[in-house]
């Protein structure tokens, strides 16, 4: 059996994935990415080959693809693919009846819509500015003393929202801090953050031509106040994933280099 | 492909705006006029012992002290000029010929001259109206702005020869250098072609930044060498696209591009060739200025000018270069905080996509793109998209 394999060196996070010659993933990983773009790819490249019985090196890989903010640093990968092919190929080889993806990573938000072989139709994408990211709910996170996970779950119970007016991560730390000072609730604070992000996702699944049957990416997929926002907006129910959403880019990865392997061997 | 022999020669000339050539010329007497714009004919800049710069920012960090004058929310080319200007970037200038083109840049040489950016005695300033339509009473204005605000202005101050002989001599070295241009140019229609896109995008900013009769002879070689330019065995690219926008005279841009595969065919772009080295042509009965006037403001490709049949003229001329030079996608650019082109770039990156059919990539961006992470992702993923469809053509056919 042949293993293909992708690598996906976020700003934030690295995860890698292994598939076998069937396009069956027998390996996965995510990792909090280290400064060292490489390193982080080495590391999670090591504990995915660890998981596969007869895997020792990457070299024992048949094809391995780079992708992600990192992706040029993958010195050991046979090639580079762009994260927005990558999550397209991804969410398409999990569910193929999926047209558009809202992606959201640790410094940026694209909207991809996918034409019916995997391929980019569309995308759009943010331009320097990390607003709305990954990046900037670790700033909220920290702002309310909560762990993600918690703040994500915030808005949930929220009656009301309260609108936040800026998304720069900077100026909306100051705008919660005084709201927090004003006594205004925590809940109805959240559900302000999460309106606010998910208004800029809807912007950029509009400008990439998404429709309908919308899925989510990348690590905020897992933020459940974000989705249940996101679903307000749109005004449509999110398509659920059957693999960690946060998998995508490397899973797309890997099932390229699945394509390219086979072909090359062909 | 072997480098070109001044590739780093002429790299190094971008490094400064007052680079080696404009330093010879002036050490001969030669005067250094900046300009900023297409709408300002830089032959006009180049008679007698005048030479035209068009202004870059090399070196541009922070661009604080310009914001701080012209506020943030104004185009990042003009105040990355004027915090050039600011550090004493535009000494050397003799002057500048400014043209009423957007506020922006108004603004821009407003407090190069306010906050006495330049301490020469004869240094100038000055401004010339540009019109929103072309017509033939609006040519003849053109004209007569030329001639009271440029000419006399440089006549007044620098005691030149302005004279219409003089003029004419001008076009002669100009129309030399757009012919060499324009046979480099033509090249990138090749499908294994013996220039890229990068090495292009420093020959025309060369042929803009510094004196033509002192760059004419490299470039002459250059031409040469090309033509004989031993090629790869399989072009480089992954794919060919058209760039169509506002300014551009960061090569870093062009560079990303291209290390992303994106070979870049065609420039439609401010401080790119289309239009800008095309060959002037004069007749002999009519006034110099006047034909000169016409032949800018029919060629140009600004989103300032309004009327119906410019806009029509933008969208069909980039449809026609990218089918010239076999694009397989076309790139829209605008400055961040451009007037014209923040309407230009959607809706006409919209039009060409749906009804003229051509894959677009539509981005705004910084003065400086240098290592934006985004940028290269977005390059790359539309190298990707174009690259997968004519794979796919190729296949079904």
């Amino acid at each position: 059996m042949k293993y293909f394999g992708g690598c996906d060196v976020g700003s934030t996070y690295t995860k890698a994935v292994i598939l076998d010659e069937n396009g069956k993933m027998v390996a996965n990983t995510t990792m909090k990415s280290k400064i060292n773009a490489e390193e982080s790819a080495r590391l999670a490249m090591a504990e995915v080959i660890s998981q596969v019985p007869g895997l020792k090196s990457e070299r024992d890989l048949a094809y391995l693809i780079g992708t992600g903010y990192g992706r040029n640093k993958v010195a050991f990968a046979d090639e580079n693919i762009s994260e927005i092919s990558c999550h397209a190929m991804g969410v398409h080889v999990t569910n193929p009846s999926v047209k558009a993806i809202i992606d959201i990573g640790g410094q940026d938000v694209k909207g991809i819509a996918i034409d019916t072989d995997g391929t980019v139709k569309n995308f759009a994408m943010n331009d320097k500015c990390a607003a709305g990211t990954g990046r900037f709910y670790e700033a909220m996170a920290r702002s309310f003393e909560m762990t993600l996970p918690e703040f994500s779950k915030l808005s949930l119970t929220a009656k009301n929202v309260i609108p936040i007016t800026a998304q720069c991560t900077v100026f909306a730390e100051s705008e919660v801090i005084t709201l927090v000072g004003e006594g205004k609730p925590m809940d109805e604070i959240a559900a302000g953050i999460q309106m606010a992000v998910a208004k800029r996702c809807f912007v950029m699944a509009k400008k990439a031509g998404a429709t309908d049957s919308i899925t989510l990416s990348g690590g905020c997929a897992k933020n459940e106040g974000l989705k249940a926002a996101i679903e307000q907006v749109l005004k449509l129910k999110v398509v659920e994933l059957s693999v960690d959403p946060q998998l995508m880019g490397a899973l797309g990865a890997a099932e390229f280099a699945r394509q390219k392997g086979l072909a090359k061997k062909a | 492909m072997k480098d070109l022999k001044y590739l780093i020669e002429f790299e190094n000339l971008l490094e400064d705006a007052d680079n080696r050539l404009v330093r010879e010329a002036q050490e001969e007497g030669g005067f250094a006029i900046g300009y900023t714009c297409y709408h300002m004919p830089e032959v006009l800049l180049n008679v007698d012992k005048c030479f035209s710069v068009r202004m870059r920012a090399p070196r541009t960090g922070s661009i604080d002290i310009s914001t701080y004058y012209m506020s943030n929310y104004t185009c990042e080319f003009a105040r990355a000029l004027l915090e050039r200007g600011i550090e004493g970037g535009y000494q050397f200038l003799d002057g500048i010929a400014g043209v009423d083109a957007c506020s922006a840049m108004n603004r821009c040489y407003e407090h190069l001259e306010i906050l006495d950016c330049n301490s020469k005695p004869h240094f100038f300033v000055t401004h010339t109206d540009v019109p929103y339509k072309v017509e033939d009473y609006n040519v003849e204005q053109v004209a007569s702005q030329m001639r009271l605000r440029v000419l006399d202005v440089m006549k007044e101050r620098l005691g030149v020869d302005v004279s219409d002989e003089a003029i004419r001599k001008a076009v002669e070295e100009h129309n030399e250098m757009c012919r060499i241009m324009t046979e480099i140019g033509d090249m990138r229609k090749l499908d294994n072609p013996p220039v890229t896109g990068y090495e292009y995008h420093v020959l025309c900013l060369v042929s803009y930044c510094c004196p033509t009769a002192k760059i004419l002879p490299y470039l002459r070689e250059t031409l040469e060498e090309i033509k004989k330019r031993a090629l790869d065995p399989k072009p480089w690219y992954r794919a060919r696209v058209a760039v169509v926008g506002s300014e551009i005279d960061d090569l870093g841009f062009t560079k990303l591009l291209e290390e992303n595969g994106a070979f870049v065919v065609a420039d439609r772009f401010c401080y790119g060739s289309i239009p800008g080295r095309e060959v002037i042509e004069l007749n002999d009965t009519e006034d110099v200025v006047i034909q000169i006037a016409r032949h800018y403001m029919k060629t140009s490709e600004c989103p300032r000018y309004m009327a119906d049949y410019k806009v029509a003229q933008r969208r069909t001329t980039v449809d026609r270069i990218a089918r010239e030079y076999k694009a397989d996608g076309i790139i829209y650019e605008a400055m961040k905080y451009c007037d014209f082109w923040a309407f230009e770039r959607p809706l006409a990156s919209h039009i060409l996509t749906e009804e003229y059919g051509w894959p677009t990539l539509s981005v705004d961006r910084s003065y400086a793109v240098r290592s934006s992470g985004q940028l290269r992702t977005r390059f790359q993923a539309f190298v990707e998209a174009l690259e997968i469809k004519r794979i796919q053509k190729q296949k079904e056919a």
